[in-house]
């Protein structure tokens, strides 16, 4: 059964339909990164409003790098865990995997039709919360200085990689160890406590280069923020993203040709 | 009918069982190569063998029941021609093609549903499909209304399936099953929880899937009464090893003749009947006599010793048997052989 680009496409698109009329898991990415980012606005706002001479306007470049950091190392990769949890151990939990390789459609074509459907549900979410972010920074500028053209498209590349790098990696560990569950716990756990914690310690020294969120942290374009840097050269930076988007989905899409259906 | 413990060939099946009680008609028989075949096919897990050296000729356009006891084998069986497992010794092929070899282009043309059919329980019916679809490819999706209709979910389609009920979801699996156009459907238990009137839907569904559009269905089942309803030709299967396969009318049949005689003297007759040599076994029972026969064909002799000695036969038939006496008596007597 050869795959060609029209299957493909059909495949994509089944596959960003399942995860899109998921709406529990679709109100929960969308909770993740706009609630937060309601609430430090709104309070932000309200300080501002009630006392301008102590506390600045909630909008501006500074409040833009905060922005950031929420989507693109906080919140916004919990969104992109949940998204490519479900778009990687999704069909096991329902029951669908074997109906689906009854097809005869290979387990490799299944398994990589999921990555740019998850990838592309995740990016609609984080660019819902980046368009009111960007609106909210420009708003409540005040006399505060605003991103430039130039630093918003950046910005916007960086949230597209940072994000779309996560869910990957969910996608790959939930299709590896075939629970959607487990998947979340551990990549939360690891992107909220954990890594962030390695990040910071500066004994480990050049060791830290090898954790996706020192690197992103790294490339992150604009100004900065309160996040630690871990410095490196920018094609180490190229290379461990692309030791994390080769290895994880790479285990994920060999346990998904062994899989006993 | 061809009953054995060992590895079993069969050859030149003749397809004459057309299920006379549900007025089913009588399936052509498909000079092609058969629609699954297996050879000395064997899976093992570790020291258990749940299939052993098994030997089916599953003919094509004839529903074909494979009939055991829960754990005889038969989803194992099932998963390894679908290529899901592999074998551990054996061969096999599907619509001629050997498996797991060419085991893309053979399920290209299978619809099969394995244990349970699974959905998203949080998409629609369609929306189901329509993934199932998009795997398949693109002819695929032009067909998904007419598969909702022919299964009599077209008014349902639009519905969450995490609403459908068993006998609705069984439907819907076998619509995604149609999907591709099938030449050979392989249904697991598909009356599975189903309440009679969903048991006589898939029932009919079957045979209309046989009779009217000339596919092969294959269905594994633990329900006698449903294989002998629906199938044309089953195999019963124990311990993992095929203990018998045939037309339903020859798996019922008794080998020696089996016979009810009603006549106006019955314990005359019985009392005539005693001691002939060509009677095994007879006995009174309910106003008539049952007797199993010595030999086949000696019905009429003993028709006319009755007549001859002045007795009115009423009534001389065969005595038929239901599938589940005969898998009962098969099955019980392996047990105690063994």
């Amino acid at each position: 059964m050869t795959l060609d680009a029209t299957v493909a496409r059909q495949m994509i698109s089944a596959d960003v339909l399942r995860l899109r009329k998921k709406r529990g898991m679709i109100a929960l990415a969308l909770a993740a990164v706009l609630v937060p980012l309601v609430i430090a606005t709104g309070y932000d706002v309200i300080r501002h409003a009630s006392d301008p001479a102590h506390y600045g306007p909630a909008g501006g470049l500074h409040n833009f790098a905060r922005l950031l950091d929420l989507l693109g190392i906080f919140m916004g990769p919990v969104a992109a865990i949940l998204i490519g949890a479900e778009a990687g151990a999704g069909d096991l939990a329902a029951g669908v995997f074997r109906d689906n390789v009854l097809t005869g459609r290979s387990r490799t074509a299944l398994f990589l039709a999921r990555i740019p459907a998850a990838v592309a549900v995740t990016l609609t979410v984080i660019a819902l919360a980046f368009a009111i972010g960007v609106a909210s920074t420009f708003a409540f500028a005040g006399g505060l200085a605003t991103p430039s053209l130039s630093v918003l498209l950046q910005a916007a590349a960086w949230l597209a990689l940072a994000n779309a790098v996560v869910c990957v990696v969910a996608l790959g560990l939930a299709s590896l160890t075939g629970s959607r569950p487990g998947t979340i716990t551990a990549l939360i756990g690891w992107e909220l406590v954990l890594s962030p914690l390695i990040v910071q310690a500066v004994s480990l020294g050049s060791l830290r280069r090898g954790l996706l969120d020192g690197v992103l942290i790294f490339l992150k374009p604009g100004p900065a923020s309160g996040a630690p840097v871990v410095l490196m050269p920018v094609a180490v930076a190229v290379i461990v993203i692309v030791a994390w988007l080769l290895a994880i989905p790479a285990l994920g899409a060999w346990r998904m040709r062994t899989r006993d259906a | 009918m061809y009953a054995t413990r060992g590895a079993l060939t069969v050859t030149g099946m003749e397809i004459t069982h057309a299920n006379q009680m549900e007025g089913h008609r009588r399936p052509a028989v498909d000079q092609r190569e058969p629609a699954v075949e297996t050879e000395g096919l064997t899976k093992r897990f570790g020291d258990r063998t749940a299939v052993d050296d098994v030997s089916l000729v599953v003919p094509r356009g004839v529903a074909y029941g494979f009939l055991g006891h829960n754990g005889a084998g038969k989803t194992t069986l099932i998963r390894v021609l679908l290529g899901l497992t592999r074998a551990s010794a054996g061969r096999a092929s599907v619509l001629g093609l050997p498996v797991p070899a060419q085991r893309a282009r053979a399920l290209a043309r299978v619809g099969a549903i394995v244990e349970e059919p699974s959905f998203y329980p949080h998409l629609t019916g369609y929306e189901n499909l329509t993934i199932a679809a998009a795997v398949r490819g693109p002819e695929t999706r032009k067909r998904i209304d007419g598969v909702l209709e022919r299964v009599g979910l077209d008014k349902r389609s639009r519905d969450r399936v995490g609403t459908y009920s068993l006998g609705m979801r069984q439907r819907l699996g076998v619509a995604r099953c149609l999907l591709s156009d099938p030449e050979l459907l392989i249904l697991d238990e598909p009356m599975n929880g189903l309440d009679p009137g969903g048991m006589l839907d898939v029932r009919r569904m079957i045979r209309a899937l046989v009779e009217d559009e000339g596919r092969t269905v294959f269905v594994s089942s633990h329900l006698l009464d449903e294989v002998e309803k629906t199938c044309d030709v089953a195999a019963i299967i124990d311990g993992g090893r095929v203990i018998a396969q045939g037309s339903i009318e020859e798996l019922v049949a008794d080998e020696a003749g089996e016979l009810l005689i009603e006549c106006d003297d019955t314990d005359r007759a019985l009392a005539l009947l005693a001691g002939d040599p060509t009677v095994r076994e007879l006995r009174a029972e309910h106003g008539a006599l049952r007797m199993n026969l010595r030999a086949r064909n000696q019905a009429g002799e003993i028709n006319a010793r009755l007549v001859a000695a002045g007795l009115v036969v009423g009534r001389l038939e065969p005595a038929r048997r239901s599938l589940e006496d005969r898998f009962l008596e098969m099955t019980t007597r392996l047990e105690v052989a063994a």
